[in-house]
């Protein structure tokens, strides 16, 4: 018995009995390179059933099926307005993460009350230092303001459609929370330049987390780090934007579109 | 056939017979490939299905009973059903459906970084603590929500209470804020059934439109010291003009509601002329 490995299978001589051009010499050696580490074979089935399914004829909308275009075409465009919100929504996350490469959450730097603190700087470093930083912040802030307006017609959309109704009472709630979140998105990014409408409107923030009953001193020390403004505030209002709310706004718009996969959209009629 | 190996050959004359059997589809008796059955029959541990269900109580119980219940609803439905499955009437995912989603997203982004680059976005003062900017505002799309907590002349002043306040403007404020969103929060509960079309409803689109309206004079009344009206007139006008609105929008969809009626009646009377 030789100690020499027993290969029933020798992919490479059979590779070299073939007569193949280089680029299929190099893709098929990649794939038996891989396919002997990573049993990619075993996944082949999952890969053809995604190609059948890129090559799915979408069925025929009811009112497409029917030749209601006609009495419809108008709506058509505003189904899209969901759609419209996920793609500003992703342009704004990957300019802001390009932003955030430069920008800094902290108030130091300040002497005299007005003075300019780091973040502010910081911001003013993009606009005038970075190469692109200009066009970066006005597409991040563009992209913002397309999003909010994209989501509050796709709400009106849903509205006049009478989309809302029965089975689907759950997705207007949560639209509801998504759409009170987009806001939050909104403001908290507004602060962080930390300019005097930034500081004014957290500070209306405060004042209103302060009137709440109850919860009021929590929720103030919860959101915005104390009763006065600081760095606590601006480090807060920072976390929420570029960490927690990411994170929890792209889980809810992919439960908000999963429930419309699994419902169908409601169609006019 | 593959399954040579498995055809039973007690008698091997019959394996033949049976391969010419199966390709032909036509074989009556059901076989498995000689194999052991697929499922373990229950021996006498195993609780059976019915019998699992009949061990449950209260709360599981009561979703078997549930699941079952909508089980059958769904297999009477589909037996009552007249409906006769088709082949998918439709459009290629690739390219019709890929390309136009494409073109809309491009469209989409590309007019974003348009405005971006035609209108810059404006920098202001750094913070300060000590000076009070003549006008704060946030950016538009929170107008409405300012406005809010600009109605603190209507805060209702209990003379009771020797003309003190319930709830501090700031409370105010925000309850009217958990009202709007209350009220939004319960529409798909009030207004049920299958209608969509504005027309169909006019008393919803109404209330709609009343409120769009509303959401805009409340951005209104945001920024009421740049606005040439006086507090008095200018609140009245936050919430006549949505109910305005609001009547138009009744009006004209009941009258656009009556057309398709007159058209209708008219084909009617066309067939069938009265006498
Ligand atoms: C971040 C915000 C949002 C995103 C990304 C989003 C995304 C989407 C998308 C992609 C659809 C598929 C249909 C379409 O595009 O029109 C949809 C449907 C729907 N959305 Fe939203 N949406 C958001 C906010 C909202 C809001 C604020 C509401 C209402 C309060 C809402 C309620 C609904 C409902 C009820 C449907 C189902 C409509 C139907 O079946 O025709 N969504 N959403």
């Amino acid at each position: 018995m030789s100690l020499k490995k027993q290969d029933e299978m020798d992919h490479n001589a059979w590779l070299k009995s073939q007569d193949l051009t280089v680029i299929e010499t190099a893709f098929l050696t990649t794939l038996i390179w891989l396919d002997k580490r990573l049993r990619i074979v075993d996944y082949l089935e999952l890969l053809e059933t995604m190609y059948y399914r890129a090559n799915l004829q979408m069925p025929k909308s009811h009112t497409e099926q029917y030749d209601l275009d006609n009495k419809f075409w108008y709506w058509y465009p505003l189904y899209s307005l969901g759609s419209l919100s996920i793609l500003a929504y992703l342009v704004a996350a990957v300019s802001g993460a390009l932003l955030g490469f430069y920008y800094s959450p902290s108030t130091a730097g300040a002497v005299a009350q007005g003075d300019p603190t780091a973040a502010y700087d910081s911001v003013i470093e993009i606009m005038q230092d970075v190469q692109f930083g200009f066009m970066l912040r006005s597409i991040h802030r563009w992209s913002a303001q397309f999003m909010v307006a994209a989501v509050f017609l796709h709400m009106l959309r849903v509205y006049f459609t009478g989309s809302y109704k029965e089975p689907r009472e759950v997705n207007w709630i949560l639209g509801i929370v998504l759409i009170g979140l987009t806001l939050l998105f909104g403001f908290t990014g507004y602060v962080l330049p930390w300019k005097q409408l930034s500081f004014w409107a957290a500070q209306i923030g405060v004042e209103m987390a302060l009137a709440t009953p109850l919860v009021g001193e929590w929720a103030a020390q919860l959101l915005f780090g104390g009763f006065t403004l600081g760095q606590a505030t601006l480090v807060r209002m920072y976390i929420l934007h570029v960490f927690i709310l990411p994170f929890v706004v792209t889980a809810l718009i992919a439960l908000h579109v999963g429930i419309v996969w699994v419902q169908g959209i409601a169609e006019p009629h | 056939m593959t399954d040579d190996t498995h055809t039973p050959t007690d008698s091997s004359g019959t394996a033949t017979e049976y391969r010419a059997m199966t390709d032909g589809g036509t074989d009556d008796q059901a076989r498995t490939d000689g194999g052991p059955p697929a499922t373990v029959p229950p021996d006498d541990e195993t609780p059976t299905w019915t019998e699992r269900k009949e061990r449950r109580q209260g709360l599981s119980q009561l979703t078997y009973q549930y699941f079952e219940r909508s089980r059958r609803e769904d297999e009477d439905l589909r037996a009552a059903s007249t409906y006769v499955e088709r082949d998918v009437l439709g459009f290629p995912t690739w390219p019709h459906e890929t390309i136009r989603n494409l073109a809309i997203s491009s469209f989409f982004v590309g007019i974003m970084l348009l405005v971006s680059a035609l209108l810059p976005p404006h920098f202001g003062e750094p913070a300060n603590p000590g000076v009070t900017p003549a006008i704060i505002l946030p950016d538009w799309y929170l107008y409405w929500s300012f406005g809010l907590l600009h109605l603190d002349p209507i805060n209702p002043e209990i003379a009771v209470l020797g003309g003190d306040k319930v709830m501090s403007d700031e409370l105010y404020g925000l309850v009217a804020h958990g009202v709007i969103f209350g009220i939004i929060g319960l529409v798909p509960f009030l207004n049920k059934g299958s209608a969509r079309r504005p027309v169909e409803e006019p008393f919803w689109a109404a209330l709609g439109v009343a409120g769009v309206i509303f959401s805009v004079t409340l951005g209104v009344l945001a920024i009421q010291n740049l606005v040439p009206i006086g507090l008095d007139l200018l609140l009245n006008l936050v919430f006549l003009l949505p109910v305005l609105g609001g009547i138009v929008t009744y009006a004209v969809l009941k009258t656009m509601r009556e057309g398709y009626m007159y058209d209708l009646n008219r084909r009617y009377y066309m067939l069938r002329p009265p006498k």
